[in-house]
């Protein structure tokens, strides 16, 4: 992806231009800057996107909060399409290769980017991870790259990774509440998966409140509803992913 | 705590910055922050002056943040206001709810003071 690995699939977009001066007190200036605060991880991001754009791969970044139910997802998804399409998974998390070795139990191969107390992933994590895997994959196409992030509602989503899906999962048991406490991971994501719907009666969960507030914060969100133990949604979660391969 | 890593990359351009412009020292960084870009303000100040003091260049510098309201445009009758409220606001002339965000997501550095 870039010189950092030497391994120059592509280089890096151009330096910025110097910022214009103004001029002041001798001595004293003021630099125009008007960047933004994340740009480093903003250009890593459009190097990592190019990358899976020039490698032909739908690249999803899944968050949630703590036990929403993603690496279960991926897990059902593994075992439905494993036979048709070609699946790859960085898996982040603070501590422990936990998730990684559920997946590769499913036979799909994944690196665990443990962030060693960090509650998200960034793009630079994912440039190495990414090149990590791909010595695991020995030359096999991906189809599908899943970015599993860190559990944490709130700061994934102000790292744009270069996905080309953000999904957020909101499981029963967090409440019908949390697309208006957390409203950036709403309005950053394509997706909303509402997971663990066997539950919804043992819960005062109100789907229909839940899908209006995420819907008033982002209109063009897609929402679909799952049970990863009754396999209510995942017709349709199968076929949204299948329709977004590249 | 999303703010520690925006300080720890802001401080890595304000090197940057500092090294283009020659800079002896760095003494005001001048920030725009959108009260919807979820940067709790005084948390990115808090993590900014702890990691400063280990680093001479930027050991004086102050931050300035000016707030950046948010502005809606109505995608019915194309008026533009503010509002205060974050979650379900409605047009101001239409009552529609069809409102398209166009500042306060702002997380800019806006300008740099140094010293040469």
């Amino acid at each position: 992806m870039c010189d950092v690995c030497g391994c120059q699939v592509h280089s890096h977009e151009h330096p910025p231009h110097s910022p214009l001066t103004k001029g002041g007190h001798r001595g004293v200036k003021t630099v125009d800057v008007n960047q933004s605060l994340l740009k480093a991880n903003e250009q890593a991001a459009i190097s990592n996107k190019k990358h899976f754009d020039d490698l032909g791969i739908l690249a999803i970044n899944l968050i949630s909060s703590p036990g929403s139910g993603k690496t279960t997802l991926l897990e059902r998804t593994i075992e439905v399409l494993k036979d048709k399409i070609s699946m790859g998974v960085l898996e982040g998390d603070i501590e422990t290769d936990l998730d990684a070795e559920r997946i590769r139990a499913k036979g799909v191969p994944a690196v665990q980017l443990t962030t060693g107390g960090s509650c998200h992933l960034d793009s630079e994590q994912i440039h190495r991870g990414f090149h990590s895997l791909e010595r695991q994959l020995k030359g096999k196409k991906l189809d599908v790259l899943f970015i599993e992030n860190v559990g944490n509602l709130v700061c994934p989503s102000f790292f744009d990774l270069g996905e080309h899906i953000r999904i957020v999962l909101i499981s029963v048991p967090e409440g019908h509440d949390k697309p208006v406490k957390y409203p950036k991971a709403i309005r950053t994501s394509q997706l909303l998966i509402i997971s663990k719907s066997d539950l919804v009666q043992h819960f005062d969960f109100d789907i229909n409140k839940i899908k209006k507030d995420a819907l008033a914060l982002n209109p063009s969100l897609k929402i679909i509803v799952t049970s990863a133990k009754t396999g209510e949604g995942m017709d349709e979660w199968i076929e949204f992913l299948k329709s977004n391969l590249r | 705590m999303h703010e520690v890593s925006i300080a720890l990359g802001m401080v890595d351009e304000l090197f940057r910055i500092a090294k283009e412009n020659h800079a002896k020292k760095i003494t005001l960084v001048r920030l725009k922050i959108g009260k919807m870009s979820g940067i709790v303000t005084d948390s990115l100040k808090f993590a900014f002056d702890a990691i400063k003091l280990e680093h001479p260049l930027l050991s004086g510098a102050e931050i300035l943040i000016e707030e950046v309201p948010l502005v809606y445009e109505c995608s019915d009758c194309h008026v533009s206001f503010s509002a205060e409220d974050i979650y379900f606001p409605a047009c101001e002339a239409c009552g529609s709810r069809n409102l398209k965000l166009v500042s306060g997501e702002e997380q800019h550095i806006e300008s740099v003071e140094i010293e040469v």
